[in-house]
Formats: C-alpha cells, sequence, structure tokens
C-alpha cells in the first residue's frame, strides 16, 4: 500500500486546524481532564483534613484487615489514587472517540469526504492522518491532567505524607505505557464504527460504549473485589494491546476507497 | 495530453446495476458532457473515471492511466492529473478558503508557491479575491461552488470532471457557476461535465453522451439535433385542442403546442402528409407546415423515454 507521510501529515494539519476552531469540541475535551482531575483532589483533602476519623478507619479496614491503623489516612490516600487511574484511563479512550468521530464521521456528514478521496491521498494516509490528529491532543490532555493531579495531589497531600504523593511508578507507567494503548484503542475503535455508521454523533455514542468496561472495573476496585497496581494494569494493558492489534487489522481491511466511497458516497 | 477513452464499463452494486456498457470518447480540450436523468449513472461513472469506484467490468483509460487502476501509485498517478467538482462543493466550513485550497496544494504534493499563484489568479477570476482568509462557512452557495472550482483546479489537472456543478443553486448562483465554466472552456482544458440541465449543456459542450443506465447516444449537439424530424405547424386558434387527434394516427408520435403553433416529431418525413391529413379531419384550419430543427430537449427526452413516460 503506499504511503506519503507528507500527504498523512497534511491531513494531521488541517484536522487539527479544524479542531482548533471547534469551540465546542474544545469545551467538551476540557471538561473530562478537568473533573478527572478535581475529583481524587476532593478525595485526598478529605482525608487529609481529618486523618484521625473513626470512619477513615473502618474504611480502611474494609480493604485491608491488616492495614497499619495508625496511618489508615495514608493508606486510603495511596489507595485512592491507585484505583482512580482506572478512572484516569476513560479520558485517553474517550478524547480520541470526541476527536476522530467527529474528524472521520464528519468528513461525510459535510460532505467533503468524495473531494478528499479524489484527491491523491491514500485509504492508509487518511487513517494514519486522522488518527494523529486525535491522538497527538490527547496525550497531550492526558499528560497535562496527570501533571495537574502530580501538582495538586502532592499540594493537598503534602501535610499528611511529608513526601511527594505522586508521581509513583504505577502511575508513571500507566500514563506513559498504559494510556497511549488505550487512547489507540479509543481512536481505532471511533474510527471504525465512523466508518460503519457515517453519523459523528451516533459513532461518538457507540464508541462512548467503550468506556464501560473501565466503569465495571472501577466499580470492582472501589468495591474491594479488585486490588488495583502495576501488574493489575500490565494485565489490562497486555489485554488493550490485543485489541488494539485487532483495530490495524481491521482498519486495514475496512478503509479502501470503493467501500469508503460505497458507504460514505 | 491525452484525453478520455471508455470501452464497456460496467458498475455494479450487489444485483443492481448502476451502469452499463458504456463507450465513448473525450478528445483532449473538449467539453464533453454526460447527459442523463437522476440515477441514470453519471455519478457512477465520473467515479469509475476518477478512481473511486472500481468497474465491475470494462476498461477506461484516463490521461494515460488504465482503469481499473493496478496499484495504488497508478491511483495517486491518475488523481494527479483529475480535478474533480462534486455536486456539494464539499469545504471546510470552519477553515478559511486558503486554508481549504493549501490543504489540497498539500495533498497533490504542488509547489506551494507557484500553486498559489495560480490558486490567487482563480480566485480573482472568480471575484474571491479578498475574501481568501474569510471562513468559508460564511460564504454564499455561488462563492462555495466557484471556491469548490479553484480547489479543482489548483493543482493544474489535465481533465476536471464537473458533477452538476449547479445542481441546487438560485438562478443567479447557478449562473456565476456556469459563466466561470465557460471561461475555463476557452482555455482548451479537457472537462467533463455531468448535468440534466439542458440549456447548460448546450452552453458549454461541444459533444455529450447521453446515458440512463446504458449508453443511449453519444453525438455532438448538432448531430443530436438532427436525430429525428419536426413538423412545425402553424394552425388557426389553440393548437393544444388539435393535438388529441394525433392519437389516432396509426403511428405514435410526440408533440409540443405552444399557441397556435403545433411542433410535431416524427421518425419519418413520409409521417407529414398523414399529419396534416389527420389535423385538417379534426377540423384544423392549417396556415403553414415546415420541417424544423429539433431542439435538443426534445431529442434528449425521447433517448431517455421510459424515464418520463413520454
Amino acid at each position: 500500500m503506499s504511503f506519503r507521510l507528507s500527504r498523512a501529515l497534511a491531513v494531521y494539519r488541517k484536522d487539527l486546524l479544524d479542531l482548533r476552531k471547534n469551540r465546542g469540541l474544545l469545551w467538551s475535551m476540557a471538561a473530562l481532564p478537568l473533573v478527572i482531575v478535581v475529583t481524587p483532589l476532593g478525595v485526598v483533602w478529605a482525608y487529609v483534613k481529618n486523618p484521625n476519623d473513626q470512619g477513615l478507619r473502618a474504611v480502611a479496614l474494609y480493604y485491608d484487615l491488616t492495614v497499619d491503623l495508625s496511618n489508615t489516612a495514608r493508606f486510603l490516600v495511596d489507595k485512592v489514587l491507585a484505583d482512580w487511574f482506572v478512572i484516569y484511563l476513560v479520558m485517553p479512550v474517550f478524547v480520541p472517540i470526541l476527536i476522530s468521530s467527529h474528524a472521520v464521521a464528519g468528513e461525510k456528514e459535510r460532505r467533503t469526504l468524495e473531494p478528499l478521496l479524489a484527491s491523491p491521498v491514500t485509504p492508509l494516509e487518511l487513517v494514519v492522518g486522522k488518527s494523529l490528529a486525535s491522538l497527538v491532543p490527547s496525550v497531550l490532555v492526558s499528560t497535562a491532567a496527570f501533571a495537574l493531579l502530580c501538582l495538586g495531589v502532592d499540594v493537598v497531600a503534602w501535610p499528611l505524607a511529608k513526601e511527594l504523593v505522586l508521581p509513583n511508578q504505577m502511575w508513571l507507567f500507566g500514563v506513559f505505557v498504559i494510556a497511549p494503548l488505550f487512547a489507540f484503542f479509543g481512536n481505532g475503535v471511533a474510527v471504525l464504527i465512523s466508518a460503519r455508521v457515517g453519523d459523528s454523533r451516533l459513532a461518538q455514542q457507540l464508541a462512548g460504549l467503550m468506556v464501560l468496561p473501565l466503569v465495571g472495573l472501577a466499580a470492582g476496585q472501589f468495591g474491594g473485589w479488585l486490588r488495583a497496581g502495576t501488574g493489575y494494569y500490565a494485565v489490562i494493558g497486555a489485554v488493550v494491546l490485543l485489541l488494539d492489534l485487532a483495530i490495524v487489522v481491521a482498519a486495514r481491511r475496512l478503509f479502501d476507497r470503493e467501500r469508503l466511497m460505497s458507504r460514505w458516497g | 495530453m491525452q484525453g478520455i477513452r471508455v470501452e464497456g464499463l460496467v458498475k455494479r452494486f450487489g444485483a443492481r446495476t448502476a451502469v452499463e456498457g458504456l463507450s465513448f470518447e473525450v478528445r483532449p480540450g473538449e467539453v464533453f458532457g454526460l447527459l442523463g436523468p437522476n440515477g441514470a449513472g453519471k455519478t457512477t461513472t465520473v467515479r469509475m473515471l476518477t478512481g473511486l469506484l472500481t468497474p465491475t467490468a470494462g476498461s477506461a483509460s484516463v490521461c494515460g492511466v488504465s482503469l481499473p487502476l493496478r496499484t495504488d501509485d497508478d491511483g495517486v498517478r491518475l488523481r494527479r492529473q483529475v480535478g474533480l467538482l462534486t455536486e456539494q462543493p464539499g469545504l471546510y466550513d470552519r477553515l478559511t478558503a486558503r486554508e481549504n485550497l493549501e490543504f489540497f496544494m498539500r495533498l497533490n504534493e504542488v509547489d506551494g508557491g507557484s500553486a498559489w499563484k495560480l490558486a490567487s489568479a482563480l480566485l480573482e477570476r472568480f471575484e474571491l479575491k479578498g475574501r481568501e482568509d474569510e471562513p468559508v462557512g460564511g460564504f454564499s452557495k455561488g462563492m462555495r461552488q466557484k471556491l469548490a472550482i479553484v480547489r479543482a483546479l489548483v493543482h493544474s489537472p489535465e481533465v476536471v470532471f464537473l458533477d452538476e456543478p449547479t445542481s441546487g443553486l438560485d438562478p443567479q448562483s447557478g449562473r456565476v457557476v456556469r459563466d466561470a465554466i465557460a471561461e475555463l472552456a476557452k482555455e482548451g482544458r479537457t472537462m467533463v461535465l455531468c448535468s440534466h440541465n439542458l440549456p447548460e449543456v448546450e452552453r458549454l459542450c461541444t459533444r455529450v453522451a447521453v446515458i440512463k443506465n446504458t449508453l443511449r447516444t453519444v453525438a455532438s449537439l448538432e448531430e443530436l439535433r438532427r436525430e429525428g424530424l419536426a413538423l412545425d405547424v402553424q394552425l388557426e386558434g389553440d393548437a393544444a385542442g388539435y393535438a388529441g387527434a394525433l392519437a389516432t394516427l396509426p403511428f405514435t408520435v410526440g408533440h409540443l403546442a405552444e399557441g397556435s403553433r403545433l411542433r410535431v416529431m416524427l421518425d419519418r418525413e413520409a409521417q407529414a402528409p398523414d399529419v396534416i391529413t389527420c389535423l385538417v379531419r379534426a377540423g384544423a384550419r392549417v396556415h403553414s407546415a415546415h420541417r424544423a430543427a429539433r431542439p435538443l430537449e426534445e431529442a434528449y427526452l425521447e433517448l431517455v423515454r421510459e424515464e418520463v413516460g413520454s
């Protein structure tokens, strides 16, 4: 399959330019990181405010009967941050879904697909350019949110911890290894669904369902049935890596000009 | 410069045949019309000739590139040499005219400096100069279509396909776009114009192919007008009142009544006396009768007769 990086980059630059001018989409993209950063800060602040609260001991014992009862607040801070990473993963999945469903199915809605496919750009260049335009902002937003989370948590938790709580090994591994795999997954699913349904809102809704397993995992963790940690997230990451490979195979099959024109044209 | 050669082109979508057995040639520098009613397969034909759809059978050559395309590189080579104006302009509304054009320049990998020089000249010609840094979303329909024409030309293609360029435009915008196309036609660029707008085709094209899923004819406009005969009969009173009498003839004729003039389409010249006799028997007073050149519209309607049910 013919591939020219310059054409893929042209698609990437155009989509990024279009995204910059789409204020509604930018606000949607900003809202999610805000919630994901502010919520755990609130929880950590509550633990730090009353570290000797009897209720905290009960909660800590619910999660771990061997917990050091002299420092249950710190245990719970570490516990909530380890568990929160699965919620953080919603962001690298959902931001590419927001962008890709708009950028891919949006081409059909705006009737821009036919002139685009009539240009020398190949389907592979199109997919690579559009995926970059979705993955780069997603990784940037996720990394910026992580930096803010680290800063916020360390400021809020300092009176209790007297050391930097974040970044830790699990979060660093998660943010720089697992999160990009999830971003690739979210983008791939959105691109594939967009290619089939051709309606950006429907594509967004269907692709958005992909965050449900993460919510399920979060429920398991907060319920105490699943214990989050580096190994746990590494297993999830391996599963997502396999899904990513399946998406690449499916995308190669689905993205030919004839199929796109027949479905979208 | 090479034109277009189409031989027995067929496209099926599952059980549905969109076009079948299309064969025609477009000479270099010619403005060629692809005429047909809605759903006749004009857009499918253009999509095959621009490499967007793969023919089910048959072959074609566009600018020396053979279809069906054998490799991706052939596709890239073809698309570099053709420009396509789609029925909907398909512009990015949030981007400015300049950003829209620059995007397509990059996709075509043309030298930015010289391509923008060409784009500037085209923008000036189409009265869009000075608007290039405005978002396209604020443009009128006519302006958008003109910008889409500039986009189709910005990489200096050898062949330009114009698919229903004035469909859906108000008369004023339609005229602006037609004028723009007429300007380009004067340059000697090979163009294929898909339309069912006959005055547009008459104004712009030298030859046409009439299709309705299959090829009905390929002819120059003059040849098309000459196909078949028309008899202009000047009557006393309202011609429409006598048109019904034509149904009693032993052969079928088409007719068009305008005031006291009745135009009757014949298959053979020998039918003319029978038509006159029939009208006289019906009580018409015939002032004059003479052979007339058939309007393009009538020739076209006859060729796609099942479609209009006449």
